[in-house]
């Protein structure tokens, strides 16, 4: 034996090829080291072979359920941002047209208000994490309900603008649009309130 | 223990195709499931890790780049270990972890007889880091870089961790 045992960074280090050269010397040298050094490889190895688990419970589902929720979210906020670029072209080209008449005036007011409720009722949506929590198969239903509906309006509109359309159906269709986001922030703020209990 | 996966799962897989992504999980559940219980405290922890986990592979695998399923194995088990590290690493952890550990042991080739134990008892109660830094490294092979890196500490810390954590299991296995 030569020089002082090795420490268990010592018998470590050797393990990973880094060890120093007094180090290994000594292990080559001293039974007891390599005893030590033999115990840590069966330690290894037990570890090694310690049985692996299965989960208890699937959560393929949930996590499927959240993937469908973020897909359908982000073409939904897509439309989205696509109907508002068209509200503001519709809004423009509606307050550049010829003198308004009052009547007309009043559908312009009306039209900015549609566009301003709905921005703040998307705003409202936006608070909603649908990952971070468990959505019950019904509430899930009625969202995904909404949110198509509010998908295949905003195709509407998007249509509206590309072509020449009276101003008062592209109100009627904001109109439409707020009353579903509106319904959609309530399923949402009753299921908050529900889990949140 | 790992179900084969093949070149058109993986394809099929990263363009977003349910099916695929659910074999995917089918074949990988066990082994992340398993990595996250040797990290995680508690078994509700494991199981939220497992499900953080696929979000995030499901999500981000149309950018994973690797062909063979080796490369894709080794980047599912860095996705589990970094979602596990993270809960670790929550405040609500901090306290406890730095209470449990101990004063160094003076001869560790002295087996305690008083604390004999299985392996798997011994394992759960190391501190909470060695027994991470044991099983990334001497059971999944990560380097002390790899680790340090990881846990968001230095390569010397992760080596005395190391160190400290086999002069317990030492004692209390007596071997
Ligand atoms: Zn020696």
């Amino acid at each position: 034996m030569s020089g002082i045992h090795c420490s268990m960074e010592d018998l470590l280090a050797i393990r990973d090829g880094q060890g120093s050269a007094a180090a290994r010397r000594h292990l080559e040298t001293c039974a007891e080291c390599r005893e030590e050094y033999e115990l840590l490889h069966q330690r290894i190895a037990a570890l090694k072979a310690l049985p692996s688990f299965s989960p208890p419970r699937d959560r393929w589902p949930a996590v499927k359920e959240a993937l469908v929720a973020e897909r359908r979210r982000r073409k939904f906020l897509g439309w989205f941002s696509l109907a508002a670029a068209a509200s503001v072209a519709i809004f423009l080209a509606l307050r550049f047209a010829a003198p308004a008449t009052e009547g007309e005036a009043l559908d312009q007011v009306t039209l900015e208000e549609l566009v301003t409720q709905s921005q703040m009722l998307e705003e409202a949506l936006r608070s909603f994490d649908p990952t971070s929590r468990v959505l019950s198969g019904r509430a899930a239903g009625a969202i995904a309900d909404l949110e198509d509906q509010i998908a295949l309006l905003d195709a509407q509109l998007a249509e509206a603008q590309a072509g020449r359309v009276d101003p008062s159906i592209v109100r009627e269709l904001w109109a439409e649009r707020v009353r579903l986001l509106d319904a959609l922030v309530r399923v949402h703020a009753t299921r908050a309130a529900y889990v949140g209990l | 223990m790992l179900a084969a996966l093949d070149q058109l799962a993986i394809q099929r897989a990263k363009t977003g195709d349910l099916e695929a992504l659910e074999q995917l999980y089918r074949a990988y559940e066990g082994l992340v499931y398993t990595l996250a219980r040797r990290l995680c405290r508690t078994e509700e922890d494991a199981e939220d890790v497992l499900q953080e986990t696929f979000l995030e592979v499901c999500r981000s695998i149309g950018r994973f780049r690797g062909a063979e399923q080796a490369s894709l194995t080794a980047w599912i088990k860095r996705v589990a270990a970094s979602k596990a590290l993270m809960r670790l690493r929550s405040d609500r952890y901090r306290e406890a972890d730095s209470l449990e550990d101990g004063p160094e042991l003076t001869n560790p080739r002295e087996p305690d007889v008083a604390l004999q134990m299985d392996l798997e008892t011994a394992l759960a109660r190391l501190p909470e880091r060695s027994r991470i830094v044991v099983w990334l490294h001497d059971v999944e092979g990560y380097t002390h870089e790899d680790i340090a890196e990881l846990m968001g500490m230095t390569v010397s810390f992760s080596k005395s961790q190391l160190a400290r954590a086999h002069a317990r299991l030492r004692r209390w296995l007596r071997r």
